[in-house]
């Protein structure tokens, strides 16, 4: 007599083996097809210009963060912040329009989030844009350095990005939608000076001068253009510093005295322009 | 349907060899006649060679019950090894001497020489399986034949390894060659289905499609002894269902799982 029940299992196993390479087949098909189409239809030319999108970006809001961190410095010094507010509010909305137009080309694209994050920093110099101006200084000085013995360009040794940031700032009260809010700053000249302290570079000690003369620290911002005019007598600004410090701290005539000698030294014009404003009055 | 019709068209398909329940198909009658021609024709041998289960036992019972009845044949179904023993056997048989001891092939062969055939036809003597027999023994065999006093009509195995038209004792013979072969799946359809028939097991034998033939025809590749088995099977599984739990088979046609069902119990699966 048979015994259908133990056969009846026996055919289980015996279907369920022959379906295995049947699957398994399947599987090798549905994940070489999986494979394949990813490879044809996946657009890696989108890809390829999100990321050199991405990487234009990025220099652009770098550029733009280092432009408003200059700006926002020398709006400090001249107290003519506004033009900076009206040109990062008019580069604000190119960055905002080139990021919508990748999100619309690509669904796969990386965080964008730093661009959240400018939006609200643009204008907000925090410690991140002194630390990249401080960089840019360093750079700057480094230039100088090698060209020592050249004294006829000892003139393009200032930053003339500085000088050209001056002319396009705008007035800040015009700018309803950003304000630049300055916090912090005791934090950010102690870590200038720590980092001063430690490579006796001029160019901060220069930076934390003009820090402290906009603070209306004049004692420090004069012990700071000093150390600046020892280890470097040729910058300008620093002297500028020294005798505007000197006119505040009370010492007028030595400071008159100062600029006349820095004056015959350098034939700086901004020299003999304070020097005017000094003796006639103006500056006090 | 009752169970009793899976049990008799189970039974049908018992392996036995019985020439009442040899099977005419186109193909096979053919060389079914070509056999009996050459039996007729003033041969010495005739080969009947084929894979195990293509019919030559079938073959050699249907012939031997149609020409029995008309000429002096002897069929031995069974190889005797025993080289005295057959000789002795052929003695009795043939010439209805008896011996008690030993008969070698000398004096057999002077028994042989020594007939007159004048008035008598040739006897035929129908040799199954005699692939068993030993060269020696064909070889004398083949001598035997050579006196023309006696003629044999020798079935055996062919094997993918060996020729056996090339063997020795059969080279130099003047003998035909029938060769048998497994069925096509339309001749293993007619085949089922007339044996069912002949049982009267019409509605068993409408059960097979052709689907269902192409699966055994599959499985079976067409050997005779094979189909037996595997229909044996699964008429024996359909009789448990059937008595069990009919719901589980249909009526109408046979099913292809209950064909490899059958197959994995015959081995025709390996399962």
């Amino acid at each position: 007599m048979l015994n259908v029940n133990e056969l009846e299992n026996r055919y289980k196993k015996y279907k369920l083996k022959s379906y295995t390479p049947f699957f398994a087949t399947l599987l090798g098909v549905a994940v070489a097809t999986i494979a394949v189409s990813f490879f044809l239809l996946y657009d890696f030319d989108s890809k390829r210009d999100l990321k050199s999108k991405q990487i234009v970006q990025k220099q652009e809001i770098k550029k733009e963060d280092y432009n408003a961190s200059i700006i926002a410095l020398q709006s400090d010094e001249t107290n003519k912040e506004d033009n900076q507010t009206e040109e990062i509010v008019q580069e604000m909305p190119i960055i905002e329009e080139e990021v919508q137009t990748i999100d619309e080309k690509v669904l796969l694209s990386p965080s964008l989030d730093f661009i959240k994050n400018i939006k609200p920093q643009a204008p907000t110099i925090k410690e991140e844009t002194i630390k990249t101006l401080v960089a840019v200084e360093q750079k700057r000085e480094a230039l100088p350095q090698k060209k020592e013995s050249n004294a006829e360009k000892k003139d393009e040794i200032l930053p003339p990005v500085i000088e050209e940031v001056k002319e396009s700032i705008t007035p800040v009260e015009k700018s309803s939608s950003i304000d630049i809010k300055r916090r912090d700053e005791e934090d950010d000249i102690k870590h200038v000076i720590k980092r001063f302290n430690i490579n006796h570079n001029p160019a901060l000690s220069l930076f934390v001068a003009k820090k402290y003369y906009q603070l209306e620290d004049y004692e420090q911002a004069y012990n700071y253009a000093l150390a600046t005019n020892e280890l470097n007598n040729d910058i300008e600004a620093s002297w500028i510093i020294f005798s505007k410090s000197l006119v505040k701290l009370g010492k007028k005539e030595m400071a008159i005295q100062t600029l006349r000698e820095y004056i015959k030294q350098s034939n700086s014009s901004q020299a003999k322009q304070l020097l005017d404003e000094i003796l006639s009055g103006k500056f006090r | 349907m009752k169970p009793s019709i899976y049990e008799n068209s189970r039974d049908v398909f018992l392996d036995t060899v019985n020439a009442k329940d040899y099977i005419q198909l186109e193909r096979i009658s053919m060389i079914y006649q070509a056999l009996k021609d050459s039996i007729e024709k003033p041969l010495k041998m005739v080969l009947l060679y084929g894979k195990p289960g293509t019919g030559k036992s079938m073959f050699l019972s249907k012939l031997y019950e149609d020409i029995a009845s008309r000429q002096d044949t002897y069929l031995y179904k069974t190889p005797v090894l025993d080289e005295s023993e057959f000789f002795k056997t052929l003695a009795q048989d043939l010439y209805g001497i008896k011996y008690d001891g030993e008969l070698n092939f000398t004096q057999f062969m002077k028994v042989v020489e020594n007939r007159d055939l004048k008035e008598a036809a040739v006897p035929i003597i129908m040799l199954d399986e005699a692939q068993l027999y030993s060269t020696p023994m064909m070889e004398k065999i083949r001598l035997l034949s050579d006196t023309r006093k006696v003629k044999f009509v020798i079935a055996l195995h062919k094997t993918e390894k060996e020729d056996i038209i090339a063997k020795e004792h059969f080279q130099t013979r003047i003998w035909e060659s029938i060769k048998l072969q497994n069925a096509s799946s339309s001749e293993l359809k007619i085949y089922i289905q007339k044996k069912l028939m002949k049982a009267n097991c019409v509605d068993t034998a409408s059960m097979f499609t052709s689907k269902s033939i192409q699966k055994v025809h599959k499985l079976t590749e067409g050997n005779y002894r094979e189909t037996n088995k595997l229909i044996y099977t699964l008429f024996d599984i359909y009789l448990y269902y059937a008595q069990n739990s009919p719901n589980k088979i249909k009526k109408s046609e046979i099913s292809t799982k209950i064909i490899e069902m059958a197959a994995i119990h015959t081995g025709l699966i390996n399962a």
